[in-house]
């Protein structure tokens, strides 16, 4: 065995994650994952009323707000046979794209970036060089060498200032990073004015769901009534500043997002080729357009790719009890009928126990169980989700928008379909979608004035909201694909109160420890192989976590 | 009527009391319930049109007022009223009370609850467990205006709801005040069939003009035997 | 690198902001922290002058809404100069270090500014089974916060999670979540409650303590008084309605197309206290009930255990979901008239030679004592 090393806190994430790694040769060899935080939100929904769920499990994360929302719906919609009217469904899906935009964005610049973008470097990049090499990559306005030069004494001032608050004792200077000074100039400028413009898209939810963070929800549809003829409703001014924004979201994601990631990608070309880890994926699918009923319509459709088979999707059905199951061999968690075993959600148990060292801790102990993460499988398989998922998903599914989005960047950045399979590939998945997701959005707002145009203007379907509608038992599962991957809830409704609740979370399948044939989940397997420059440093470890954008308040919950 | 001598019971306080105090909680209660459920029919039209709502509210924190007033003036005269108005009559205080009214509580129950024929009840204001049973009214009336003004002072000036104030973050918030003032309403509902229902059978059963003492003062009790 | 720190002024100069800009960013922040107009020239004073005040921020039992909230802060200047306003040492969500990285700049900044740093923890801690349902860097939450908690100068705790517990000490608290201010003593703790509060409310608690070195004037439950002295319903756009008895009676109903009030859908607002009405979320864009759904009660202790959200009154434990104190009420209520019925019923069988000896006009009246 090598060198054992430890990250934790891991931070520029959600959540409590902690990586051990075992170092030999300079190249990781094992990899153990952790999620060191529990809160027990499945033991806590026990009891409650359906309706409320929604905002429980919205709590379970306000860095992917909303998802757990929808998520919660839908599992009761689907319980009680509720079909949301298409307003609903349409605003849904607007909310849905407001969050990717925002979530993907802020995962780039703040969660991610530092990874790759050496802010100390940005320090001699010269301004005019700067300047020219911006404009030549977009046409972004903010570019001009004043502003390039102005940031750089600023940033200069800030580091003599001894204060360097969130930038203290980062990895500047470490040998993996690549970008010329002049690149890691336009990161810090992006990195500031990406956390500006972060808070405007959110304003859709505002709009629609009262707030952000937490957005409402509502079983039926949305509680935003739609009246072309009242200041109170969604009436035109409210409309049009939802078209505003997301027009000014597609012009950030066009100008700035897409053109740094795909500048920053061409230096780093060499991580097309680590952290492929799994090869199996797996994609719940999602914004209907005929209907959250119809998968077909979906444009993230759903299925399942095994051993990067790009010829073969496979069918996912969240209610078959053979396919998703959840185990706890090294989880801290019993399990009744031993812990070997696997449950589907619907049979899911939650009973915390921890059986890890006492803290303070240096070393878990991974021969055992070392995580508050359970572990999910599809089908016996350890699935990778994400943004890289559903690409591969909708590509091999022949989605037309998809292949060009895919085929072009790789051909821009002059690296073969493989490379995909990768870190690198999985944190230019999340860059694509996001344009892809920039322009649907604008498809769904011109089907929402459509309808209202048309006289259309219902917002939920009430007729089951009262239990006593309800038959004494009923099963729902809700599927959706939040920012980090396949999300679903599984809910079981005895008498009008939930009787069982379980969320199978996008960072669950990615985060979780082995499993009982000690297969490595998403996190763990494509550590193997990263190489490290420096122990005491690994800069390289974070690359590669980082790319799933872990949420570990999602994956334990 | 050779038997009967005429006491007087309810001194005018007492009786004034009484009259207010009850139309104060069919109000509170009446009004309260209103609040919890708006049930009246729309009256339709423009929110500027009509303060329907809020004349509900208003009736009940006017009746508030009365009615609090009204219970701080029965506490007073429970402590300079006649022997039937004071403190000693709902509690047991003093020497030999307690097994006194722990005795008569049991008669009572065998009397009028399980309808022994066999005994009679001593007392001549109110009997022992009549009592007790008002000095929880109290208690609720104190907890009423307690969690009623508590809630109030978000809403007004006024010094006097301020002084309630603290027994909002002490019962963990508005939210919990409100429940258990709701709670409460139905206390008075219970209470109040209990205790007209009461009334009506010890006038029928034993007439001694309970129910007119209330309003003239008077009531008719058996002579002592010579 | 040992020169003086930059004040905040100089670091606005810097961004290319002018002196009127300055002033009228000054005079918004002293508004949003609920300083008079008369003060404000102490606030420009405070922040041409001060360094930026080292902050450390903990994560414990949370989401990290609450600091997403307080990224959507939204003055044009804001989210640049708290940045520059405070230095940021430690935060798990942004900081570029991890690891024992992380580590040593959180305790270098401990040790540099002992008794000086401000402290802002988002989340609770659990305090079941010796803390392991919360454990960073291999030690709990309760041990790293009493550590910070002993060297810091004032304590803000985000959000309901740091001050009243929030979701996860909802029934039946599971690790026993426990807010901030029910383990540490003896340092001034502010509540800022709401999940999450608004960005805003955040921006101007920390304002108000960096500009005028005191914590604000809070209220009994320790909230700054600025933000959470009034109700939603006090500050409600839609009071109007409730006042005119005009309620939506279902979601998507006529009523509510109309915008009227949500109570009978179980808005919380007339028992919560926050500034969602006047405030408003995301820069005023809208807040709850101004998009069509009741209040939900965030910003109040217990707010989850106050369900079913879509009912004024709670239900009751032990009880089905729908159960309320007026369903309790009725059946007693039906209960004591049916009991009344019986019990008059019987009386008149029981006692009806009583009756019928007291009722002859001429007969002798029975007297105390007399066996009945
Ligand atoms: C016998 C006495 C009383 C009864 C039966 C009674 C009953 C009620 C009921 C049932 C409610 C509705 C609670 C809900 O479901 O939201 C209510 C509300 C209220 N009551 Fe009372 N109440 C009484 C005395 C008082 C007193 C003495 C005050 C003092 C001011 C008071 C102040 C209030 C207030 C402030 C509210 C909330 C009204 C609002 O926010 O709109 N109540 N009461
Ligand atoms: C038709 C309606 C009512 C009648 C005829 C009535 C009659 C009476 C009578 C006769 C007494 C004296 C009982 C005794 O001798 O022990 C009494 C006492 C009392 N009643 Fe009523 N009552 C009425 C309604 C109410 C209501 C609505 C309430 C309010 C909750 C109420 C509260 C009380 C209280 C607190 C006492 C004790 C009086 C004291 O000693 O201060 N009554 N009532
Ligand atoms: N994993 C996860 Fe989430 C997402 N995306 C939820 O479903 O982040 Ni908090
Ligand atoms: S208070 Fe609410 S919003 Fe803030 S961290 Fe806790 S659960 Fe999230
Ligand atoms: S909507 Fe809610 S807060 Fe507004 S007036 Fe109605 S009850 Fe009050
Ligand atoms: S739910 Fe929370 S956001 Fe405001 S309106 Fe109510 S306090
Ligand atoms: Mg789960």
């Amino acid at each position: 065995m090598g060198n054992r090393v430890v990250i934790d806190p891991i931070t520029r994430i959600e959540g409590h994650l902690r990586i051990e790694v075992e170092v030999q040769n300079g190249q990781v060899v094992d990899a153990y994952s952790s999620g060191t935080m529990v809160r027990g939100f499945e033991l806590i929904l026990k009891g409650r009323d359906p309706r409320d769920a929604w905002a429980f499990t919205e709590r379970a994360c306000g860095v992917c707000t909303t998802v757990h929302a929808l998520a919660s719906v839908r599992c009761v919609e689907n319980a009680l046979g509720i079909v949301v009217p298409p307003n609903a469904e349409l605003v849904r899906n607007l909310m849905f794209c407001a969050q990717y935009l925002q979530d993907h964005v802020v995962h780039f610049y703040h969660l991610h970036a530092l990874d790759w973008v050496d802010i100390v470097s940005a320090l001699s990049a010269d301004p005019k060089a700067t300047s020219e090499l911006a404009q030549s990559i977009s046409h972004w306005p903010k570019s001009s060498p004043g502003y390039f030069s102005d940031l750089q004494k600023r940033l200069t001032k800030f580091v003599e200032s001894g204060q360097l608050g969130i930038f203290a004792n980062g990895y500047w200077g470490h040998p993996a990073y690549a970008l010329p000074p002049e690149v890691n100039l336009i990161g810090v400028a992006h990195y500031l004015e990406a956390l500006e413009w972060q808070k405007e898209i959110v304003k859709v939810h505002t709009i629609f769901g009262g707030k952000n963070p937490h957005p409402n929800y509502l079983v039926g549809g949305a509680a935003c009534s739609a009246n072309l003829d009242d200041a109170n409703a969604l009436n035109a001014e409210r409309l049009a500043m939802v078209g505003r924004l997301f027009d000014q979201a597609q012009e950030f994601v066009e100008q700035v997002y897409l053109p740094d990631l795909l500048a920053v990608a061409g230096f780093y070309k060499d991580w097309g080729a680590i952290g492929g880890g799994l090869s199996n994926y797996l994609v719940y699918g999602d914004l209907p357009t005929r209907g959250y009923g119809d998968p077909t319509s979906f444009k993230f459709p759903r299925g399942a790719i095994l051993g990067r088979n790009l010829a073969e999707v496979l069918p996912v059905d969240g209610a078959d009890a053979a396919q998703v199951e959840e185990f706890v061999a090294h989880s801290w968690y019993d399990y009744s009928g031993g812990d070997e075993s696997g449950k589907h959600p619907w049979q899911g148990e939650t009973k915390l126990h921890y059986t890890g060292p006492k803290p303070p801790y240096d070393q878990l102990e991974v021969d055992g169980k070392y995580s508050w993460v359970k572990t999910p499988r599809w089908k016996g398989h350890a699935m990778e989700v994400g943004p890289l998922a559903r690409l591969l998903v909708a590509y091999a599914s022949g989605s037309a928008e998809v292949k060009e989005e895919v085929d072009g960047a790789l051909a821009a950045l002059e690296v073969p379909v493989a490379a995909l399979f990768s870190t690198l590939g999985r944190t230019a998945a999340r860059g694509l979608e996001t344009r892809l997701v920039a322009r649907w959005a604008k498809e769904f707002y011109g089907d929402l004035l459509a309808n209202l145009r048309n006289g259309d203007s219902r917002m939920a379907d009430t007729s089951s909201w009262e239990p006593s509608t309800w038959p004494a038992s009923a099963k729902g599962v809700g599927m959706t694909e939040a920012p980090r991957g396949g999300l679903a809830h599984w809910i079981v409704i005895q008498d009008g109160k939930i009787d069982n609740y379980q969320l199978v979370v996008p960072s669950t399948w990615n985060a979780s420890p082995r499993d009982a044939k000690g297969q490595r989940s998403a996190y763990e397997a494509s550590l193997i192989g990263t190489p490290i420059a420096d122990p005491e440093r690994p800069i390289e470890v974070l690359r590669t976590v980082h790319s799933f954008d872990p949420c570990l308040a999602c994956a334990v919950h | 009527m050779a038997n009967l001598q005429r006491v007087y019971v309810w001194e005018l306080p007492v009786r004034l009391y009484h009259w207010v105090n009850a139309l104060c909680v069919t109000v509170l209660a009446v009004t309260g319930f209103m609040i919890g459920r708006p049930f009246f029919p729309h009256i339709g039209g423009e929110a500027w049109q009509n303060y329907s709502f809020g004349w509900v509210r208003f009736v009940h924190f006017t009746a508030a007022f009365v009615f609090f007033f009204n219970f701080l003036g029965r506490i007073y005269w429970g402590f300079v009223g006649n022997e039937h108005a004071r403190w000693h009559q709902f509690l047991p205080f003093g020497k030999g009370r307690l097994r006194r009214q722990a005795k008569e509580i049991g008669q009572v129950l065998r009397v009028d609850v399980l309808l022994a024929k066999d005994e009679s009840i001593e007392s001549v204001g109110h009997n022992a467990l009549a009592g007790v049973t008002y000095f929880a009214t109290f208690l609720v009336f104190l907890f009423q205006s307690l969690t009623g003004f508590g809630m109030y002072a978000a809403m007004s000036d006024a010094k006097l709801p301020r002084l309630f104030a603290w027994i909002v973050p002490l019962m963990g918030g508005d939210f919990a005040v409100r429940q258990w003032h709701h709670v409460f309403m139905w206390f008075f509902v219970v209470f109040s069939m209990v205790h007209v229902y009461l009334v009506f059978y010890h006038d029928y059963v034993e007439g001694r003009g309970v129910i007119s003492s209330m309003a003239g003062g008077w009531k008719f009790v058996e002579k002592p035997k010579p | 690198m040992t020169k003086r720190p930059l004040s905040v002024w100089e670091h606005a100069q810097l961004k290319g902001y002018s002196r009127r800009e300055f002033v009228q960013f000054c005079t918004w922040l002293a508004a949003a922290a609920g300083i008079e107009a008369s003060a404000v020239g102490q606030v420009v004073h405070a922040l041409e002058t001060k360094a930026r005040v080292p902050v450390v921020w903990f994560h414990f039992q949370e989401c990290t809404c609450c600091s997403e909230s307080f990224i959507r802060s939204s003055h044009p200047i804001v989210a640049d100069i708290l940045i520059d306003l405070i230095s940021l040492d430690y935060t798990e969500t942004l900081m570029a270090a991890s690891g024992h990285q992380a580590e040593a700049a959180l305790h270098e900044s401990m040790t540099k500014h002992q008794g000086e740093y401000l402290m802002l923890v988002e989340g609770s801690v659990p305090t079941a089974d010796g803390g392991v349902y919360c454990c960073i860097g291999g030690r709990t939450a309760r041990d790293i916060l009493v550590e910070a908690a002993a060297g810091a100068k004032a304590i803000v705790a985000w959000g309901s999670c740091a001050s009243n517990g929030c979701i996860q000490a909802a029934r039946p608290n599971p690790t026993d979540a426990t807010p901030i201010h029910e383990l540490v003593s003896g340092k001034p703790i502010i509540n800022v409650p709401g999940c999450p509060p608004i960005g805003e409310v955040m921006a101007g608690t920390i304002v108000h303590l960096l500009t005028f070195g005191r914590i604000p004037q809070l209220d009994g439950l320790g909230r700054p008084l600025a933000f959470y002295s009034r109700r939603v319903h006090d500050t409600c756009y839609r009071r109007p309605n409730y006042d005119a008895g005009l309620f939506v009676e279902s979601f998507d109903d006529e009523n509510a197309k109309r915008g009227y009030c949500l109570y009978k859908v179980g808005c919380r607002g007339p028992v919560t206290y926050n500034a969602c009405g006047v405030m408003r979320w995301n820069a005023g864009v809208s807040y709850p009930i101004q998009s069509g759904h009741g209040c939900i009660g965030c910003s109040e202790a217990n707010f989850w255990d106050n369900g079913p959200f879509y009912q004024h009154l709670a239900g009751f434990p032990g009880f089905g979901i729908e159960t309320t104190a007026d369903d309790i009420g009725v059946a007693v209520g039906a209960a004591t008239a049916a009991g009344i019925a019986v019990h008059a019923v019987t009386t008149n069988i029981r006692k009806r030679k009583l009756l019928e000896v007291r009722n002859e006009p001429a007969g002798p009246a029975p007297s105390a004592g007399e066996k009945r």
